[in-house]
């Protein structure tokens, strides 16, 4: 059950913030709707249902593969993760693609919540356990394991909660760390060649598509896309310092990163992309409200009883 | 509100834990550390003049049809190759498993006798492709 909560401001105390812990705590629990974590919650285990079946696919594939391909990563030596087994695939694919539309719903937000965390964490160790890491989930994952943690919510709620406020900036401080810590890897392993040297070619050659091809011929054009997309990346925390009207625009800009991405050399980034709606007022978005406003308009219009004719004797 | 003073120290606390391991993830990980290793995504520099290799499998069934051994065929996707491929190297009969796994998925079609992992070599040239590429066999297995 959600506790009651206040239902006006999204700061949790009184009067002016105290110092820099006091405002870092109101910071990392500024609250936020239900409804938007109801409408959050909806959109990530409706986004499983696709992943299992499209996005994460290799998955599913390794429940031929024997398990002596499979090469466990640390935490998989060190926690008790079973190996992937047929059986073992089996039970997280049909697992989750029970599970995740129930939950979806909003109904036992954490009895389905856990379970549907612990067989995705395992779904991932299978993705990820075979010679490659994929490195588009982190924040999406974070989200899974908080989401159980704010219990129920409902669509159109405004009621404000803290814990909701905490989860949501968690997940938000993931999605902009993906950005911000992925410059710093590629300091890391590319060094400050990383900005002049052909990393991009080296993607568009391997995955490049009809949009992206052409820039092969222009070496200038290469270099200056990665500098610009390891600015994007250091940049990003920015986000956290706007006014809250032009949070939304940076959001954008984001997501028309990844769309070029995408046309370019077919990397959606799908579950960080899922994970980032957490910055957007998503209580906003109500289809199914929305339908059932207008049916019942459409139904009201009809039961209204027809307007007497009054025929003038002329 | 609804977080009382327990609850507030333990998200703090978690907060703190979960940012702390993916800082050392990004500073001393590396992938094997998921789900806090590095965002290394395309993270390595390349040269210049140095040619981008593209990783393909190929494999002949008992009829001596040759086909590429493709994801969907056989399980693996091209960067889990590359991942494990000095473990393939090492011991060749590894792609014996990929052979069983096809025969599992499609028990209807010839059985898998030979499979082969080439590189293809793209010649690059001051950052642009020359057009001329090779193909380089690393490594192979028969039954």
């Amino acid at each position: 059950m959600a506790e009651v909560t206040s239902n006006a401001e999204p700061t949790t105390e009184t009067g002016p913030p105290r110092g820099l812990s006091d405002r870092s705590m109101r910071w990392l629990f500024s609250a936020v709707p239900l409804g938007r974590v109801a409408a959050f919650r909806t959109l990530a285990y409706l986004f499983i249902v696709w992943d299992v079946l499209v996005y994460s696919e290799a998955a599913r594939l390794k429940s031929t593969v024997p398990t002596e391909l499979y090469v466990p990563l640390n935490i998989g030596q060190i926690l008790p993760f079973p190996e992937p087994t047929t059986l073992v695939v089996h039970v997280c694919f049909w697992g989750l693609l029970i599970l995740s539309p129930i939950a979806a719903t909003g109904v036992f937000p954490r009895l389905l919540g856990w379970p549907i965390f612990l067989l995705y964490f395992e779904w991932m160790l299978i993705f990820n356990s075979y010679g490659k890491v994929d490195h588009d989930r982190f924040a999406f994952l974070v989200a899974l394991a908080l989401l159980p943690t704010i219990g129920r919510a409902r669509h159109g709620d405004k009621t404000m909660s803290e814990k909701a406020g905490w989860a949501f900036r968690v997940i938000q401080l993931a999605v902009i760390a993906t950005y911000f810590l992925a410059a710093w890897a590629k300091l890391r392993f590319g060094g400050l060649e990383w900005l002049w040297g052909t990393s991009l070619t080296w993607a568009i050659l391997r995955r490049g598509t009809e949009w992206s091809d052409w820039m092969l011929d222009h070496v200038w054009l290469i270099k200056t896309s990665q500098v610009g997309i390891i600015t994007f990346e250091l940049m990003s925390p920015i986000i956290f310092f706007v006014k809250d009207r032009f949070r939304p625009y940076i959001v954008g800009y984001f997501y028309l990163f990844h769309l070029i991405t995408w046309l370019a050399i077919t990397i959606s980034f799908a579950p960080h992309l899922i994970a980032m709606t957490t910055f957007l007022h998503l209580e906003r978005v109500r289809p199914l409200h929305w339908a059932k406003v207008g049916f019942d308009r459409v139904r009201g219009r009809q039961r209204r009883p027809v307007e007497p004719v009054t025929e003038s004797a002329g | 509100m609804d977080v009382g003073t327990v609850g507030r120290r333990v998200r703090v606390a978690v907060t703190l834990v979960l940012a702390a391991a993916v800082f050392y993830g990004t500073l001393w990980g590396d992938d094997d550390d998921f789900p806090v290793g590095p965002f290394r995504m395309y993270s390595t520099s390349r040269e210049l003049n140095e040619p981008v290799g593209d990783t393909q499998m190929y494999a002949v069934n008992a009829d001596g049809e040759e086909f590429q051994f493709t994801e969907s065929l056989s399980g693996m996707r091209r960067a889990e190759l590359e991942g494990q491929l000095d473990k393939f190297e090492a011991d060749p009969d590894r792609l014996a498993y990929l052979a069983e796994s096809y025969h599992d998925r499609y028990p209807q079609n010839p059985p898998i006798d030979r499979i082969r992992i080439v590189i293809e070599w793209i010649e690059i040239h001051d950052g642009v492709p020359t057009g001329k590429s090779s193909l380089e066999e690393v490594v192979s297995w028969q039954r």
